[in-house]
């Protein structure tokens, strides 16, 4: 429950503070915080145009996309407090709830008949898959060392203590950023900015969406960016009391948001041929963490 | 009534429909044969269902002094496939018979078509009950070439007759390896009967024998490198009939393999990682050849390669459990297989019977030539939509209970086992993911390809709605999918009493596995509130959108104002950089004549491309090949004279009596 709280205040915040150190870093003010969220709310009241040759799929998939987001929030826990859903094997529960809602963004943008999105769906498609064995090892390793298959169970009883173990949470962290990263469709794979429909990933899947669908989807972005930033508290929290808990979180979040933004300041996206490379690299990343935590479980002969 | 009675009932019916059903009249052929169908599948489901809440039931049949006793069983293991084979065939009969009605001129094939349909359905629960070797092999060929024969349908086209003869070839290497493995039983124990392949187990090796049986079965089940058969036959068999083949027929060969494996001895962590390793290859395999190809029926058969897979390594779970004598695992690796047997025999009928009515709608199995079928085909669309998301593990379909029930098993073997192990584990986890994936790339092309958009070529005209009879089965089975997925518990039960009859579950396991019952009710619980979740975003959008004003208009092409059908992504396009990505697993071949340097008015050229299976394209057809031209050196014995032959069967004979004389044989 608590997570659930926390997690919805701070996706009102994350992606100004993005577009924020954005501004900062190329000389201007920005807009305020708030006001991606601001936007939202605006787009919420808006009316909408849909395309002809839209089925319902076009119309139900923004809020099955929404809803699996949610239900995936749901599962992530804070600190000692497990998130409202909690059980064995949640984490996978967790992935393929996401997954339903990538399935329904990827065949409402093939269902505009647009040949742009059908390319962004097919660029998304490829894109997910690839990231979703890092995120399995990675889980998988953790859940090896604590004996574990929970997240609530594995974030609280895992320790910091040896030299490996903080080499495994920096690594740990850092692929989950890329995951984040990814999967929010943001700078090294994808730019948000890009006003070529040829390069897009995300934003051009969502073209032909409009008002009241267009407003989920941008706030499901946050929530998502707000998701992943919790799973990446969760490692710091561990065992700390409520208030210095809630203080990691915040500060989390908004480091987290800060070097998103500074990342986007200071690096071009890849050429779409080498997006695939780098997102697999993760995946060897991941069997780093599981590699290291073989060595601290002393399973090396 | 007793069990044997209801088997001889059954076997007097099949030849009952047999016999009647060529002399009725054509129209009331498709109805007796589907009622045929039903009784025995009533009749068989009867004793299993008793066996799978209670006991086994057997008898032994006097057998002729060449086959000895024939031992009968239906056990918990034969009673859970027999029912899921009935499940399967009553709905393919009954799709059948719409599916049917468009080829009625041909009298004489129907005749045959469903005489054939009601006695593979009657072969199929014989091969799960019979308990001799030499009469398994019996009903196994006896399913095998009704099979065939219901592949046979169109026989006039080529390529149909190409796939049945690769398909009755493949079929009958798959049966030397049986043969030699009964034989082998036989030699040491002295009969045919099953337990004395428990008894070789016991005193032998175990890899040997299982190698012969797993050869024999794979190529049933469609492991790699045994799988080519599948993407032909599939595309080529009526829609019913490929639903039913992919559905169940496949199944039999994992029920053989099940029935070997759970009767192994030793040698059993070689035998578990290695069929764990191969399982894992084929999902992968699969799985990447069904996301480029552009035939649904074909990208359908090998997703059943990419399934079996995942059934295998529930299989190579349960082994590993048992040779490290960790039983929760084995028990999770044995209900994953049994669990994903049924799961997969229900969408993959589902997706088949779907894809039957497109085809049978457009008379096309190009989807790129498909596009906004969900317009003519709502129903259709959604029975599709449900298979594919079930396919894909996607909750609250019945497909994630059992990719579940797998990622626990690897999980839970990363626990226990040794380095070599984990590592194996680990490397299946992360593959179970990319399979997840690809999978997930797959059916959103298919769907999004065939059933979204608009129509890349002009769409048939009077396109409609399935007829109703088509529709009721695919009905019947979202219906089983969606309360699979809704309460995975009791199905779970299910099969934990079927792998329970199998395995001694000790306290300390029992404990292990109790927090697999929780997480399966949960995964109910909270499918379900997934459900009113979407309901629930869907109704405060609706809700709010009626406020404001809505407008319709064309898709938004980027200021080109003149878009056409024809521009719109296609299937290949939408693959393309994943077949970049693994060109070197699924190879490209393209056909086209480049433009010569001389030619300065190139005339109108035509381009193609298709991508071939690795594994026929470099290993078997070129043995074939080899194979061939070495068997050219001995045409001289086939040189087509009368006198020749005569003269081959008197040096037999004389040899034959020679070594008889001689004391050789």
């Amino acid at each position: 429950m608590l997570s659930l709280v926390l997690i919805l205040l701070a996706s009102l915040f994350f992606t100004g503070i993005i577009i924020r150190a954005k501004s900062l870093v190329s000389g201007r003010k920005g807009p305020g915080i708030f006001q991606p969220m601001k936007d939202v709310i605006r787009l919420w009241k808006k009316g909408s145009v849909f395309s002809r040759t839209t089925s319902f799929i076009f119309q139900i998939a923004p809020s099955v996309y929404f809803a699996s987001v949610l239900m995936a929030i749901l599962v992530v826990p804070f600190g000692k407090a497990p998130g409202l859903i909690s059980f064995q094997g949640d984490f996978v529960f967790f992935a393929y709830v996401l997954a339903l809602g990538k399935f329904f963004s990827i065949i409402s943008a093939l269902d505009t008949g647009s040949s742009f999105e059908g390319m962004g769906a097919s660029r998304e498609a490829l894109f997910s898959m690839l990231v979703e064995p890092a995120f399995f090892i990675m889980m998988g390793s953790f859940a090896m060392l604590t004996g574990q298959s929970s997240f609530h169970d594995i974030f609280i009883s895992l320790h910091f203590g040896s030299q490996i173990s903080y080499a495994l949470g920096v690594l740990a962290t850092f692929l989950l950023i890329m995951i984040a990263m990814i999967e929010n469709s943001r700078m090294p794979v994808d730019d948000p900015k890009t006003h070529l429909e040829l390069t897009m990933v995300h934003e051009v899947m969502i073209l032909d969406n409009s008002g009241f669908d267009l407003g989920l989807i941008l706030y499901a972005t946050n929530l998502k960016f707000a998701m992943y930033g919790a799973l990446i508290a969760n490692f710091f929290v561990g065992a700390l009391p409520l208030a210095w808990a809630v203080l990691v979180f915040f500060a989390v979040q908004v480091v987290f948001a800060m070097l998103a933004g500074l990342l986007e300041s200071f690096s071009a996206r890849f050429r779409m041929n080498h997006n695939a490379e780098f997102i697999y690299t993760l995946t060897s990343l991941s069997l780093l963490i599981f590699f290291g935590v073989l060595l601290l479980m002393g399973k090396f002969i | 009534m007793e069990f044997i009675h209801l088997i001889v009932a059954s076997l007097i019916l099949t030849g009952a429909g047999l016999i009647a059903i060529p002399f009725l009249p054509a129209r009331a052929r498709a109805s007796i044969g589907f009622f045929f169908v039903l009784v025995n599948a009533v009749l068989s489901s009867i004793p299993a269902f008793q066996v799978l809440g209670g006991n086994p039931l057997h008898f032994v049949l006097e057998g002729s002094p060449f086959f000895g006793p024939i031992p009968v069983q239906l056990d918990a293991l034969s009673a859970w496939f027999i029912l899921i084979v009935n499940f399967t065939c009553v709905n393919g009969a009954l799709y059948g018979i719409g599916y049917m009605k468009a080829y009625a001129e041909q009298r004489p094939s129907l005749a045959l078509h469903w005489a054939m349909f009601v006695l593979f359905h009657a072969s199929m629960i014989w091969v799960c009950i019979l308990q001799h070797g030499l009469a398994f092999l019996v009903a196994w060929e006896i399913m095998t070439i009704s099979s065939l024969l219901l592949i046979l349908f169109e026989y006039r086209k080529p390529e149909t007759l190409q796939a049945g003869l690769n398909y009755l070839v493949q079929m009958h290497i798959g049966v030397v390896f049986l043969s030699a493995a009964f034989i082998w039983s036989y030699l040491e124990g002295g009969s045919f009967g099953f337990d004395a392949i428990g008894h070789f187990f016991e005193e032998n090796r175990n890899a040997w024998l299982f190698l012969l049986f797993f050869v024999g079965f794979g190529i049933k089940a469609g492991f790699i490198p045994l799988h080519s058969w599948l993407p032909h036959a599939h595309p080529a068999a009526p829609s019913h009939v490929s639903g039913v083949m992919s559905g169940v027929i496949v199944k039999m060969g994992i029920y053989g393999m099940l029935r070997v494996a759970l009767m192994l001895e030793n040698d059993l962590i070689l035998i578990g990682a290695s069929l764990l390793a191969l399982s894992i290859a084929t999902g992968v395999y699969g799985i990447l050849n069904a996301a480029v190809h552009r035939d649904f029926k074909k990208m359908l058969a090998y997703c059943t390669i990419e399934n079996v897979g995942m059934i295998g390594a529930g299989i190579g779970l349960f082994l590993l459990g048992k040779g490290t004598d960790h039983m929760a695992l084995a028990l999770i690796g044995l209900s994953a297989a049994l669990l994903h047997t049924l799961n997969h025999s229900l969408y993959k009928s589902l997706l088949f019977f779907a894809a039957g009515s497109v085809y049978q709608q457009t008379h096309t199995r190009n989807m790129e030539k498909l596009g906004g079928l969900i317009r003519h085909m709502p129903q259709t669309a959604f029975f599709f939509l449900a298979g594919a998301l079930a396919i894909g593990g996607l909750p609250p379909f019945n497909g994630f209970v059992s990719e579940f029930l797998l990622y626990t098993g690897f999980i839970a073997g990363l626990k226990t086992s040794s380095f070599y192990l984990s590592t194996l584990m680990m490397l299946s986890l992360g593959a179970l993911a990319i399979i997840g994936g690809l999978s997930l790339l797959t059916f959103t092309k298919n769907f999004g390809i065939i059933f979204l958009g608009s129509p890349r070529t002009p769409l048939p005209k009077g396109l409609s709605e399935a007829p109703f009879i088509m529709r009721l089965p695919q009905f019947a089975i979202v219906g089983a999918m969606l309360s699979i997925g809704l309460f995975p518990g009791f199905f779970l039960s299910l099969v934990k009493r079927v792998s329970n009859s199998f395995l001694h579950v000790g306290e300390a396991d029992a404990i292990a596995l109790a927090g697999l019952d929780t997480s399966m009710s949960a995964i109910g619980l909270y499918s379900l509130v997934f459900l009113a979740l979407i309901a629930a975003v869907f109704f405060i959008r609706k809700r709010s959108m009626a406020k404001a004003e809505q407008t319709f208009s064309s898709t938004w092409g980027c200021g080109y104002v003149a878009p056409k059908p024809g521009m719109q992504y296609t299937g290949k396009s939408f693959s393309k950089a994943l077949g970049k990505l693994f060109g070197f697993i699924i190879s490209e071949k393209k056909n086209y004549t480049e433009i010569q340097p001389g030619e300065v008015f190139p005339k109108e050229r035509a381009h193609s491309s298709h991508y071939a299976d690795f594994f026929e394209n470099t290993a078997i057809d070129k043995g074939t090949k080899h194979l061939l031209s070495g068997m050219n050196f001995f045409q001289f014995i086939q040189n087509g004279r009368v006198q020749y032959y005569v003269l081959y069967g008197v040096v037999f004979i004389l040899l034959v009596f020679l070594a008889t004389v001689f004391n050789l044989i």
